[in-house]
């Protein structure tokens, strides 16, 4: 995949869903006024973004850049590299948001949660996303799974204090489902 | 209807199936050789969509086999979707200062050079006239990768004469959920050869 084609897919899918990402910004830049310290609002208000935005990447929200991803050139584990960079790149621009107002309210540098935080959130997303190209029970088990690897990611984070052990934990499941998303993904029949 | 040039067809399809979750098509059994083209008459609107997908090697068969230039779509299903283009029946909902966008983002999916692309896409836009944009540009779209075989799902038969004069000398496969939008399809296609050969 060029990377022309990996920004084209970024582009439009993030220019489909302006508004949501700009209401989520707006809404992670009150959090982090009304509680610049502490991750849990963060990595929780960040997460569910991710969930949602990865949802918002289900076949038929927009069709017709289904139907040119599905008709591109493009192997599976390719477009699903590019599909699952969209929520991740929405829900890191939710955490910027947050950055940003921690900053001016003076909550000094907080470049330890930051981290712990985006690494949560990419981990909570990625896992999401799986659970466009399924529906029923399967479908809930994902968002499940999803929202359960940010709690454990918060665990290791906040109540144990292990940043490695978070960032390792986080790296191991972002790597397996995103390999499982594009293996889905590849074998999945847009009908 | 089907032809018979079996040597070197850009796409046969031998008793291709496609069925899962309660929905099925086929088996259709043809194959059409460069420069050709086929209108074929399906049993519903969603059958005519499904076949026009396997032909165009985004739906994988469930049994039976679809070739695209002698590419396996369940294992080359890139090779397979740099031959063929596949327009879509759903009209697209953009309007016109979307169109240079749309073009953009086509081009970078393809790697096809930007300004080539551009260029190509104004001139076959003008090419379709009167066409709604609606139904132009997704052919449009489709056109500027310089695909060898275009697979129209369900095409409307009114813009038939348009779509057949920008589609050229490319093979041209279409699904119809009726026998009167195909016969304006096959009956544009006659009346253009016919004017060819004179």
């Amino acid at each position: 995949m060029t990377p022309r084609a990996l920004a084209a897919i970024l582009g439009a899918r993030l220019r489909a869903e302006r508004r949501t990402i700009l209401y989520a910004c707006a809404a992670a830049l009150v959090l982090g006024f009304a509680q610049p310290r502490g991750a849990a609002g963060l990595i929780f208000l960040c997460s569910l973004f991710g969930i949602v935005m990865a949802l918002a990447q289900d076949p038929g929200r927009y069709p017709h850049l289904d139907r040119c991803e599905q008709s591109a050139p493009l192997f599976g584990r390719e477009l699903a590299r590019a599909k699952a960079l969209v929520p991740c790149v929405a829900a890191v621009l939710a955490i910027c948001g947050y950055s940003a107002a921690r900053l001016l309210a003076g909550a000094g540098d907080a470049g330890v949660t930051l981290v712990a935080a985006t690494a949560a959130v990419v981990a909570t997303t990625l896992v999401a996303l799986s659970a466009t190209i399924r529906t029923g029970p399967s479908r809930a088990l994902y968002v499940v799974l999803a929202g359960s690897a940010g709690a454990c990611a918060y665990f290791l984070a906040i109540v144990v204090g292990s940043i490695p052990g978070e960032l390792a934990f986080c790296a191991l499941v972002s790597f397996l489902a995103l390999r499982q998303y594009g293996e889905a993904l590849a074998r999945y029949d847009p009908v | 209807m089907p032809n018979a040039t079996a040597a070197m067809a850009l796409l046969r399809m031998r008793n291709a199936v496609f069925s899962a979750g309660g929905v099925e098509a086929g088996p259709v059994t043809l194959d059409l050789g460069a420069g050709e083209q086929t209108a074929l008459v399906l049993r519903s609107a969603r059958e005519a969509g499904i076949v026009a997908l396997l032909a165009a090697g985004i739906v994988k068969a469930t049994s039976g086999s679809v070739l695209i230039n002698e590419y396996d779509p369940r294992v080359q299903s890139v090779h397979c979707k740099r031959i063929a283009a596949f327009v879509p029946y759903e009209p697209l909902p953009l309007s016109s200062s979307d169109f240079a966008r749309y073009i953009a983002y086509r081009a970078a999916l393809w790697n096809v050079e930007p300004i080539y692309a551009q260029t190509v896409a104004s001139v076959l836009l003008r090419k379709l006239g009167d066409v709604h944009e609606a139904f132009a540009y997704p052919l449009v779209g489709a056109l500027i990768a310089r695909p060898r075989l275009v697979v129209l799902d369900r095409p409307p038969p009114v813009y038939a004469s348009q779509i057949l004069a920008v589609v050229g000398k490319r093979a041209l496969f279409s699904t119809h959920a009726g026998a009167a939008a195909a016969r304006a399809f096959s009956r544009s296609a006659a009346a253009i050869s016919a004017a060819g050969s004179r």
